[in-house]
C-alpha cells in the first residue's frame, strides 16, 4: 500500500514491446490458424507464421530486457500478481476437466468409447511424473543458489531443469506418435478428444514454462538476473507440475 | 516540476507506444466507440430489415438470408465484447481508477499496453467479418451444433473471444494488484470510491469466468477444424455442454458490465446530489460482493428451455430471484444518495437519471423471465430481446456516455457542449424507449426473436415500423453525441479545475488533464477523508 518515493520521471512512458508482441500473436495464432485450417491456404499460413514468429520473439526479448533494466513503480510486485493470474489458469483447466467429467459420467457403461486401445501405456506417465517433479526440485536448488549469489550454480541448475522439461516434452511426443500410429487420434472418439486436449493443453504450458526459463537463462548468461522474475518462473513451473498430477490421475489412471 | 501537457505537443510515438494508463484509457475509448458505431449500423440494418414482413434489405433470400445472421453476429459480439466490456473495464477503469486511489499508474504499465493492443487485435478479427466471404454467422453465443456445421468462419469468432478474453484477464490481474497494493497511504478499504469497488468486483468475475469461456470456444474451434468430439453426441460428446460452459461465463459477464456501470452512476449521483453514498457498506459488501457470490450459480437459467430436470429448474429459479437482493441493496443505496440531495441536472446527471429508469424497466421485466412458469412462454421472444437491451444494452451504454460526459473536463480540459449534449440525450432517451418498449408488447404476444422474415405474424408489422423509427431517432442522438464530443474536445470552452465540485481525488488532486505521473505531489489521505465528504 505504500508508494516508492523515488522521483517519478515526468515524461510520457513508452515501450514498443507490447505492440510488437501483440502483432506477433495476431499473425502467429489467429491468422496462421485461419489460413491453414479454415482456408487451406498453406502458403499464406507460412507467410503469416513467418511474420508472426520474429515479431513475437522481438517483443518478448525487448520486454524482458526492459524488465531487467527498468525499475518498476512498485518493487517486487510480480510475485504478488502471478498467483492471481494462476487462479485464472486454474479455471481454464477446470473448464477442460469438467467437460471431460461431464462426458465421462454421462457415458455410463459406454466408457471407454470404441476406438480406445485396450491397454494404454501406464508406465510412461509415471516416468513423466518423475521427470516433472525432479525438475521442480532442481529449480528449487537453482533458486537457492541465486539467493546465495551463486550465478554460476543458478545457471547450471536452471539448465538441468530445462533439460528435464525437454525430456518430458520428448515423452509426450513419443506417446502421441505411438498413439497416432495405432489409430488413436484427436478425432477418434470422446475419450481421445479429452485425452489430447487436456494433455496437449498441459504440454503447451510446459512449453510456455520452458520459454520463460529461457528468458531467465539468456540474460543470466550475461550475468543479469532478477530474483522476482526467477521466482515467478519457478512459481509458474510448480503450478504446471501440480496440474500434471490431475492430468495423470484423471486422464491416465482413472 | 511542470505537469502540463500543453508544453509537449502531439507525438504519435508517445500515443502508439504509450504505457500510461490515461492514454491507454483513451485508446480503449476510441476503439470501443468505433466498435459501437459499426455494431450500431448493424442494429439499424436489423431494425430496417424487420420493418416489413418479407425481405427488406437482405439480398440473399434465395440462399437463406444468411446476411442477416452476419449482422446479428457482429452486432452482438461487437456490442458486448468490443464496446461494453472494454468501454467500462477498459476505458473507464483505466483512466479513472488509478486517479481515484491516488496512484501514479497501474502496477504493470506494459501489461496494460499489451491489454489494449490485444483488444485492438480482437477488434481487427471481428472486423475481418466484412472482408471474408464466409463471415461468421453464429450470433455472439456460437451454439453448436450450428457453429460447428456452418460454412461460416467460426474461427474468427473464437479468436475474437480469445484475444479480448486474454486482454480482460491481464487487465483483471493488473487492476486487482493495483488496488490491493497501490492505494495512497492512509486509504482504507471503506474509503474507496464506489467505482473502484465496482471495478474490483467486475475484475474478480473476469478473472474467474473468462477462462472458462476461452476453454469453451477453444473446444468449438477444435470440434470444427480439428475433428474432435466435445459437442458431438454421436461420439460420446455433449451438445449442451457448450451452453453450460458458455453461460457459466456469459451470465457473470452481464455483471462485469452491470457493476462498473453502477459504479459510474454512484459517482455521478453523489457528485450531483452533493451527498455521501447512502448505506456504503451494505452496497459494497452486500450489493457488489453479493453479486460476485451469486454470479456463478445462476447460469443454468439461460438453458431453461434447452432441457433439464425440474429440480434444477426450480433451484435455478430460486438462485436467479436471489440476485434481486444484492441488486436491491445497490438500488436502495442509489436512491438513498439522491434523497434530499442538492440535485443539479447537467448532461451526465441526465444520463444517470435515465439509467435509473432503464434499470427499473429492465430489472422488473427480468422477474417474469426468471419464473419457470412464465419463461417457457417468453423464451426466444422479443420480450427477452427487449429485457436485456434495457438492462444490459441501453442501461450500460448510457452509463458509458454518462462517464464520458462526467469526466470529459478531466480528460480534455474542456467543458462538453451543453446544448448539443442535452439535445443528443433527449434523442437517445426517447429513441431507445420507442425502439424497445413496443418489443415487450409483441414479445408477450409471441413475436419470435432473431427472425428476419415473420410472414406468419403479419399483425406485428406496425410495431416493427415503430421500432425502426425509434432506431433512427437513436441514430440521430448518437451522431449528435459523438459530434458534440469531437467539437467540444477541439474547440470547447476551457473547463474550471473542478467543474462539478466533486471531492473525489481525481478532481481535487490532479490537473485537467493529468500529466505523466498524474499527481504534482504524492497523495496521502487522512482517516476521516472519503471521496464523498460533502459535509452532510
Amino acid at each position: 500500500m505504500s508508494h516508492s518515493t523515488t522521483e517519478h520521471a515526468h515524461h510520457w512512458e513508452v515501450s514498443w514491446a507490447p505492440l510488437v508482441l501483440t502483432a506477433g500473436i495476431l499473425f502467429l495464432v489467429p491468422l496462421t490458424f485461419a489460413a491453414w485450417f479454415v482456408y487451406q491456404n498453406h502458403l499464406y499460413a507460412m507467410v503469416f507464421a513467418g511474420i508472426g514468429t520474429p515479431l513475437l520473439l522481438l517483443g518478448v526479448s525487448k520486454w524482458v530486457s526492459e524488465g531487467l533494466s527498468h525499475k518498476p513503480l512498485l518493487e517486487g510486485v510480480s510475485p504478488k500478481a502471478l498467483p492471481i493470474f494462476i487462479i485464472s489458469e486454474v479455471f481454464i483447466f477446470l473448464g477442460l476437466f469438467s467437460s471431460y467429467w461431464a462426458m465421462r459420467l454421462s457415458a455410463g457403461d459406454h466408457w471407454p468409447p470404441a476406438g480406445t486401445p485396450a491397454e494404454m501405456n501406464l508406465v510412461l506417465p509415471l516416468v513423466m511424473t518423475v521427470l516433472l517433479v525432479s525438475s521442480s526440485l532442481t529449480y528449487h536448488v537453482a533458486e537457492h543458489k541465486l539467493d546465495h549469489h551463486d550465478i554460476g550454480g543458478f545457471r547450471s541448475w536452471l539448465m538441468i531443469t530445462i533439460v528435464l522439461g525437454l525430456l518430458f516434452l520428448g515423452c509426450t511426443i513419443y506417446e502421441y506418435n505411438h498413439l497416432l500410429h495405432i489409430g488413436f487420434g484427436p478425432s477418434t472418439n470422446a475419450y481421445s478428444t479429452a485425452f489430447y486436449s487436456i494433455t496437449g493443453f498441459h504440454a503447451s504450458h510446459v512449453i510456455v514454462g520452458l520459454g520463460i526459463f529461457l528468458a531467465v537463462l539468456i540474460p543470466a548468461m550475461a550475468g543479469k538476473t532478477n530474483k522476482y522474475f526467477a521466482f515467478c518462473a519457478g512459481l509458474y513451473w510448480h503450478f504446471v507440475d501440480v496440474v500434471w498430477f490431475f492430468v495423470a490421475t484423471q486422464v491416465y489412471y482413472w | 516540476m511542470k505537469m502540463s501537457t500543453e508544453s509537449h505537443g502531439f507525438s504519435l510515438k508517445e500515443w502508439v507506444f504509450t504505457t500510461d494508463h490515461k492514454r491507454i484509457g483513451v485508446l480503449y475509448l476510441i476503439g470501443s466507440i468505433a466498435a459501437f458505431a459499426v455494431a450500431g449500423i448493424m442494429a439499424i440494418m436489423i431494425r430496417i430489415e424487420q420493418s416489413s414482413l418479407g425481405p427488406t434489405l437482405v439480398a440473399d433470400v434465395a440462399t437463406g438470408g444468411n446476411q442477416y445472421n452476419v449482422w446479428l453476429y457482429f452486432h452482438g459480439a461487437a456490442m458486448i465484447l468490443g464496446f461494453l466490456i472494454p468501454g467500462l473495464t477498459g476505458f473507464a477503469a483505466n483512466y479513472f481508477l488509478p486517479l481515484m486511489i491516488g496512484a501514479k499508474d497501474v502496477a504493470f504499465p506494459r501489461v496494460n499496453a499489451f491489454s489494449v493492443w490485444l483488444f485492438y487485435a480482437g477488434i481487427i478479427m471481428a472486423l475481418l467479418t466484412f472482408v471474408v466471404s464466409d463471415a461468421p454467422d453464429v450470433m455472439w453465443t456460437g451454439y453448436p451444433p450450428y457453429s460447428v456445421l456452418t460454412s461460416g468462419n467460426t474461427a474468427f469468432y473464437v479468436f475474437t473471444v480469445h484475444l479480448l478474453g486474454f486482454a480482460s484477464i491481464l487487465g483483471a490481474v493488473n487492476f486487482l494488484v493495483t488496488v490491493i497494493y497501490m492505494r495512497a497511504p492512509g486509504m482504507g478499504w471503506n474509503q474507496l470510491n464506489m467505482f473502484v469497488w465496482s471495478t474490483v468486483t467486475a475484475f474478480v468475475i473476469q478473472l474467474v469466468f473468462v477462462p472458462v469461456l476461452a476453454a469453451a470456444v477453444t473446444m468449438l474451434l477444435f470440434d470444427k477444424y480439428l475433428g474432435t468430439h466435445f459437442f458431438d453426441p454421436s461420439q460420446g460428446g455433449d451438445v449442451l455442454l457448450y451452453q453450460n460452459l458458455f453461460w457459466f461465463y456469459s451470465h457473470p459477464a452481464v455483471y462485469v458490465i452491470l457493476l462498473p456501470a453502477l459504479g459510474i452512476l454512484f459517482e455521478i449521483i453523489a457528485t450531483f446530489s452533493k451527498n455521501p453514498i447512502f448505506n456504503y457498506k451494505a452496497a459494497v459488501y452486500g450489493g457488489m460482493w453479493g453479486i460476485v457470490l451469486i454470479a456463478g450459480e445462476v447460469w443454468v437459467h439461460h438453458l431453461y428451455i434447452s432441457g433439464m430436470p425440474d429440480w434444477i429448474r426450480i433451484g435455478q429459479m430460486v438462485s436467479t430471484l436471489m440476485i434481486s437482493v444484492p441488486v436491491g441493496l445497490l438500488a436502495i443505496s442509489m436512491f438513498g444518495t439522491l434523497y434530499r440531495g442538492a440535485i443539479t441536472y447537467a448532461t451526465p446527471m441526465k444520463y444517470a437519471t435515465a439509467c435509473l429508469f432503464l434499470f427499473l424497466i429492465g430489472g422488473l421485466t427480468g422477474i417474469p423471465l426468471a419464473m419457470t412458469v412464465m419463461t417457457v412462454h417468453l423464451s426466444e421472444t422479443s420480450f427477452v430481446h427487449a429485457h436485456f437491451h434495457y438492462i444490459m444494452g441501453i442501461f450500460a451504454t448510457f452509463a458509458v456516455f454518462a462517464a464520458v460526459y462526467y469526466w470529459f473536463p478531466k480528460m480534455t480540459g474542456k467543458m462538453p457542449g451543453k446544448k448539443l449534449g442535452d439535445l443528443g440525450f433527449w434523442f437517445n432517451f426517447i429513441g431507445v424507449n420507442v425502439t424497445f418498449f413496443p418489443l415487450f408488447l409483441i414479445g408477450v404476444q409471441g413475436m419470435p426473436r432473431r427472425y428476419w422474415n415473420y410472414e406468419m405474424f403479419p399483425q406485428f408489422e406496425p410495431i416493427h415500423k415503430i421500432a425502426m423509427l425509434g432506431a433512427l431517432i437513436v441514430a440521430v442522438g448518437m451522431f449528435l453525441t459523438i459530434l458534440n464530443w469531437i467539437i467540444s474536445a477541439i474547440g470547447g470552452e476551457k473547463a474550471p479545475a473542478n467543474p462539478w465540485k466533486s471531492v473525489s481525488l481525481e478532481w481535487t488532486h490532479c490537473p485537467n488533464p493529468p500529466g505523466p505521473g498524474n499527481f504534482p505531489k504524492d497523495v496521502t489521505v487522512s482517516a476521516d477523508w472519503t471521496p464523498y465528504n460533502y459535509g452532510r
